[in-house]
């Protein structure tokens, strides 16, 4: 017998949901056909056969969270009988994770959010019973403080809507250092679990707003000209390129002028790296939330060449099927929300880079140009940056610069030579 | 302050270092063997006069000029201890103990485990400490953890003229070692009521100076003054401070601590020591250990550098300021 066992698709990740099974109890397999399909924080992964066989067993059930090591199916490998010996072996080559434990959803649960809190607001908990690591804390970093504790007894979890400790915490005593007063009473709805893409994305924006000190500054751009040009290319018959696509290329001409903006900042070695790739990640929405596929190498892409690439990754990120290269590796990141509607933002910067900038709903405005009021098309951009690396004053030099290209395009030809 | 005077005790305004005389003096006159050894103790009155007068008063066979040997004072006041004498051994400056070090560890601290408490060492060793007198780097050493390390021994530090008396005769009285550490900065730094009679200060037993809600300070010796400052001007900015002037270190009032972190929850701690291995460290981990779940912050300390104490120029900056304090209070109150 083989057992296959989930494995770190990628990144150190620790723990999978299966989506589907890809094959039944029975079926003949193929080495490498595709078994199960597993969600992980980032990506959807396929799990596929080791050896030739038969499917013998299959361990875990759909939408399962099962942790890597943890073997899922079972096969029966295909020639002459197999002899323990054999299979013992063949195991251990598959597969160097040697155990096979399932996992304690509710332990895994608890490790993944160890929450901070005072020793005195930890007595207070432990005084009341309630379970401190099912408090969400509004103090400072997350930390639970006593109100929130309190808060706790008398409205139950609001955030964490999981578990069956939910049950329990709601049916604990008073507090003990409060007064009783008589909550109105919430009836609580359908719930959605907290986990997978949606928690990876709630950890990621938490750990960066509270290491990165963001600054957001807003600009306008007339993006008319850019509009006509691509019009005018249209009708001659050149293949459409998006709006997104020049703002892209605008943005690498100016991260070239303003490097600090496509950087990490190394807090350990107290240095700025600046990055020699421009890799520009995509904020997209998908069904599954968030997520920012990454265009590699925009300074190397023509504008036609950025926006296929644009179009490619966009459409596997809305099948969830993007790889592991396609979402790293980003340099700078954009958030396209003009399409959505929204008219200003203070985006969270995606750590560890330095810098974001998104773009909103484009629409024809009153202009005075020339001391004549004219229609334009206006757009706003809100740019995020870290306020350690960069100030103000660069930040919005670098918005300026940008607005110069695509205000008047032909000046990034002159880039382009 | 806790500073008791009873209306009908006839009392004196002494300084610090008027106040240790006088216990001694008050002690002296009471009991024919108590004994005072010490480099120019005698016709001198002491580096700072701290025994002046003494030896015109009991003479040179109870007040004894001894040579420059702290060794010898020390081992000398413990053969006399065991036999019979309740020796006071000066050190000029605590700084200088350190050749006497091996005596009071290897003999003064162990003789009543030794003997199964057939013998004890009723002997007090008193030495000036600290800085902020513009004294060479030795003599600012505050070296107190030496000795608070050291099982057999007390180790008092007196921050006021009305503790140091009865500190000193309860010192005195005491069966067994005590180191009393003097706060030179203090010595005269100002002047207090101390009763004219024989009284005593209890040693192991701290003093709550002032009363507060939000954060316990604590301190001893030179550094209460400096607390007093930080506290008063953070209950201008609306922080109740409550202010324990510990006064003994060996051993710890522990109820006197935990009573008061056990309301407050937070903890600056403040001495002019370095900070690895000061006695601050020992507070800490008695509040960890009975008064944990009460904390709302971590606790803080206030302490010296790691560095031997500066000359002069620079000890003002070694030395825990006021301003110090106040940002440690500030970051344990809105931690």
């Amino acid at each position: 017998m083989v057992e296959v066992k989930l494995h770190d698709v990628g990144e150190g990740m620790t723990e999978g949901e299966i989506t589907q099974y890809l094959v039944n109890v029975g079926d003949h397999v193929k080495i490498d056909q595709p078994l199960v399909e597993v969600q992980t924080d980032k990506v959807s992964a396929e799990l596929p056969s080791p050896v030739a066989g038969t499917v013998k067993e299959i361990l875990a059930e759909v939408g399962e969270v099962v942790t890597v090591g943890t073997t899922v199916i079972v096969l029966e490998k295909e020639g002459a009988a197999v002899t323990p010996h054999e299979s013992k072996a063949s195991q251990e080559k598959e597969e160097p994770v040697s155990f096979t434990i399932k996992i304690n959803k509710g332990r895994a649960e608890r490790q993944s959010e160890r929450v901070l809190a005072t020793p005195y607001t930890r007595r207070i908990a432990l005084e009341n019973k309630v379970d401190i690591e099912q408090v969400s804390g509004t103090g400072p970093a997350g930390r639970v403080t006593d109100e929130d504790v309190f808060r706790f007894m008398k409205e139950g979890p609001s955030k964490t809507v999981e578990e069956t400790s939910h049950e329990e915490a709601q049916q604990t005593t008073e507090p003990v250092s409060e007064k009783k007063e008589e909550a109105a009473p919430v009836r609580a709805g359908k719930t959605i679990p907290y986990r997978g893409r949606r928690k990876q994305i709630g950890k990621k924006m938490t750990h960066s707003l509270m290491t990165i000190p963001h600054v957001t500054h807003f600009d306008e751009v007339d993006v008319t000209n850019v509009m006509k040009l691509r019009e005018e290319l249209k009708a001659e018959g050149i293949k459409p390129v998006s709006v997104a696509s020049f703002f892209i290329k605008a943005l690498v001409f100016a991260l070239k002028e303003y490097p600090v903006f496509n950087a990490v900042l190394d807090e350990e070695k107290e240095e700025i790296v600046l990055k020699e790739e421009y890799n520009i990640g995509l904020a997209a929405d998908t069904d599954e939330g968030l997520i920012v596929p990454v265009v590699q190498g925009a300074d190397r892409l023509s504008i036609t060449g950025i926006n296929d690439e644009m179009k490619r990754v966009m459409k596997l990120a809305k099948e969830n099927k993007l790889s592991k290269k396609d979402l790293s590796g980003g340099t700078f990141t954009v958030s396209n929300v003009g399409p959505l509607g929204s008219t200003g933002a203070t985006p969270i910067i995606n750590h560890p880079e330095v810098a974001l900038v998104a773009f909103h709903k484009t629409k024809k405005m009153p202009v005075v140009i020339d001391d004549e009021i004219v229609i334009r098309q206006m757009m706003n951009m809100s740019m995020s940056f870290d306020h350690r690396v960069a100030d103000g004053a660069t930040a919005v030099a670098f918005t300026s610069r940008f607005a110069e290209f695509i205000e008047n395009p032909t000046k990034m030809m002159l880039e382009m030579m | 302050m806790t500073t008791k005077t009873m209306t009908e005790v006839k009392t004196n305004k002494l300084t610090l270092v008027q106040a240790v005389t006088d216990g001694m003096r008050t002690m002296m006159k009471e009991h024919d063997d108590i004994l005072v050894l010490g480099e120019d103790v005698g016709q001198n009155g002491g580096v700072f006069r701290a025994t002046e007068g003494l030896v015109h008063e009991f003479g040179e066979d109870r007040v004894i000029d001894t040579p420059l040997a702290e060794a010898g004072i020390v081992g000398t006041s413990i053969g006399l201890a065991i036999n019979g004498f309740r020796p006071i051994a000066e050190m000029q400056f605590l700084g200088f103990v350190y050749p006497a070090y091996e005596q009071i560890m290897t003999h003064a601290s162990r003789i009543r485990s030794r003997t199964m408490s057939k013998f004890s060492v009723p002997m007090v060793i008193r030495a000036p400490y600290g800085g902020g007198i513009r004294a060479p780097e030795i003599h600012s050493d505050s070296v107190e953890a030496l000795f608070t390390h050291m099982p057999g021994i007390k180790v008092v530090v007196p921050s006021n003229p009305y503790d140091a008396k009865g500190l000193l005769i309860a010192a005195i009285e005491d069966p067994d070692p005590v180191l009393f550490m003097e706060p030179m900065r203090s010595y005269r730094a100002f002047k207090a009521d101390v009763p004219e009679s024989k009284y005593t200060v209890e040693i192991g037993k701290a003093a709550t100076l002032t009363e507060g809600e939000d954060v316990t300070v604590i301190a001893w010796g030179n550094m209460v003054s400096v607390a007093q400052k930080a506290v008063e001007q953070m209950s201008g900015d609306g922080v109740s401070c409550e202010l324990l002037d510990l006064r003994t270190l060996y051993p710890l009032d522990r109820e006197t601590i935990v009573e008061s972190v056990k309301k407050t929850g937070r903890v600056v701690i403040i001495h002019e020591a370095p900070e690895t291995g000061g006695a601050g460290n020992d507070v800490m981990a008695l509040i960890n250990d009975e008064a944990f779940l009460y904390l709302r912050a971590p606790m803080t300390k206030v302490a010296g550098f790691d560095a031997p104490f500066p000359f002069f120029a620079l000890e003002e900056e070694y030395l825990p300021t006021p301003a110090r304090v106040k940002h440690a209070i500030k970051e344990a109150v809105t931690f």
